[in-house]
């Protein structure tokens, strides 16, 4: 095993860029998926059934097929002139992006849902007795509620989102993947360049499913009070 | 007419599932009185309740508050259950909500008042309801009764012209049932209108002007508390009223 590689300052900054990559790719696909996910679930719920057929088909397909076959196609269909900017072409980068936008947004939809209808039937109504709209009342009555049981499942797919950023090594986006693999083509050291990346993936993964865990517990018991 | 807040014409409700919770009712609401509905568990005193807000939808029949038919399409039915405050069994405070913001949430989103007009008279409300302590409480601070008590003062806080009560003390421990009613007393004995489903009888007796007694989605019969409780003309509200009188 030789893992001298560790100590070269060139090394080490390529695996800290992919980890801050990596970073920003997830926490992105989180927010922008669970934001396209309120849509998708507002118009599930809605009375409107030819949208509401189209938003279930989107979200089961989504969720049935591989992200690297749906990178592939996005790949292919979204053939994008040259982008710069800072004179670097950020095009190749556009696929991958909504590639993982689409699907963390399927997956949080469902979870959305499953929030949203965890709120008591009582509340809504409630609301509406007040005089107030349908969207105030979903606004100011029922989504503050459901939040409250997105949040941990937020922090599911925020570590399930972290490991699949790593399909966007395919579209050469130098998160942690990509990098390790570069490192494994520049010094040879092919299981050890991987371990490193895993062991990163780890130190990302682990704390943030602890801490989701602990937030979950911490709220529970502010709720049996 | 004038005197009528509510006209109920022969409604009836059909469920999705097929089950006919209200057969071709027509009720009067008349202004300043205490209207009582009794009856049967699933005898649809609670759909009747719900179709006036038009939380349940009628299959048909008309349904007109203040002279306005809220059946009619493409009328703005918000602006109408701004003037009808509902108490339901399960009190449905907002949990998120401090007990002001649960009485303010409504005046300044629905009516745009400002917060300070909304916060006024939520105290003033608030000190009615016996509960001025409570303003910066969250409702899983309270007991039961006191919830209550705060429900009937969030819907007070949109100065309803009628006060619509489902069970309103049916989930609350015995020792507290006295507190809400005694709100709901004081209410009355202000004037305002309200509708009451209950299985409290003392207070059908003592405050319902008018009592109206619902079997199988039917009005089977309707009058002053003194006909209806000590000669009732209906078979099936003479069995209602033994069976009640029994139990208590
Ligand atoms: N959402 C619904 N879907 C289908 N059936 C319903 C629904 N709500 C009520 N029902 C049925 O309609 C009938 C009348 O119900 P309702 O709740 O109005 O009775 P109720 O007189 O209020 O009874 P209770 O005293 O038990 O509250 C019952 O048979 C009930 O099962
Ligand atoms: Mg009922």
């Amino acid at each position: 095993m030789n893992f001298s590689f560790l100590l070269d300052p060139y090394y080490q900054s390529l695996l800290l860029q992919g980890l801050f990559v990596t970073l920003v790719l997830a926490l992105l696909a989180v927010f922008i998926g669970t934001l396209l996910a309120l849509g998708l679930a507002i118009v599930r719920m809605s009375s409107f059934k030819p949208l509401k057929f189209i938003v279930v088909a989107y979200v089961e397909i989504i969720r049935g097929t591989p992200i690297v076959v749906q990178l592939i196609i996005m790949y292919s269909l979204l053939r994008l002139p040259v982008m710069l900017i800072n004179n670097f072409d950020i095009s190749p980068f556009i696929p991958g992006m909504f590639t993982l936008f689409i699907n963390s947004s399927a997956y949080m939809s469902e979870v959305v849902r499953a929030g949203v209808a965890s709120v008591d039937k009582g509340q809504s109504e409630a609301g509406r007795s007040l005089g107030l709209t349908q969207g105030q009342t979903f606004r100011k009555i029922i989504l503050p509620q459901a939040i409250k049981n997105i949040l941990p499942a937020l922090g599911n797919e925020f570590v399930t989102l972290i490991k699949e950023t790593s399909v966007l090594m395919y579209s050469g986006v130098a998160e942690l993947t990509y990098q390790a693999s570069m490192i494994k083509s520049e010094t040879y050291s092919f299981m050890e360049s991987y371990l490193v990346a895993a062991v990163l993936y780890f130190a990302l993964t682990f704390p943030t499913s602890k801490l989701m865990a602990y937030l979950e517990r911490r709220m529970k018991k502010a709720d049996a009070k | 007419m004038p005197n009528n807040v509510i006209e109920v014409r022969q409604i009836t409700k059909v469920f999705k599932d097929g089950t006919k919770a209200l057969d071709d009712v027509s009720l009067d609401i008349v202004k300043n009185q205490v209207t009582v509905i009794i009856g049967p568990s699933g005898s649809g005193k609670s759909t009747l309740l719900r179709t006036l807000n038009l939380l349940e939808i009628p299959s048909s029949g008309q349904v007109f508050f203040e002279g306005t038919d809220l059946t009619s399409k493409g009328l703005d039915m918000n602006k109408h259950r701004e003037k009808m405050g509902m108490v339901f069994q399960g009190f449905y405070l907002f949990p998120h909500l401090s007990v002001l913001d649960n009485l303010t949430v409504a005046p300044i989103t629905v009516k745009k008042e400002s917060p300070e007009t909304a916060i006024n008279r939520a105290k003033i409300l608030l000190k009615q309801v016996g509960l001025s302590e409570k303003e910066q409480s969250y409702p899983n601070q309270l007991s039961g009764g006191q919830k209550q008590r705060i429900a009937i003062a969030r819907a007070l806080c949109m100065e309803p012209d009628v006060m619509l009560f489902d069970e309103p003390t049916s989930a609350l421990d015995p020792e507290m049932i006295g507190e809400v009613l005694n709100v709901m007393r004081s209410l009355a004995n202000q004037g305002m209108t309200m509708v009451v489903v209950t299985h409290e009888m003392g207070f059908a007796k003592e405050f319902g002007d008018h009592i109206v007694v619902m079997d199988q989605g039917k009005i089977i019969e309707e009058g002053t508390p003194e006909i209806i409780f000590n000669t009732p003309k209906n078979k099936r509200t003479q069995e209602f009223l033994r069976r009640v009188i029994e139990k208590a």
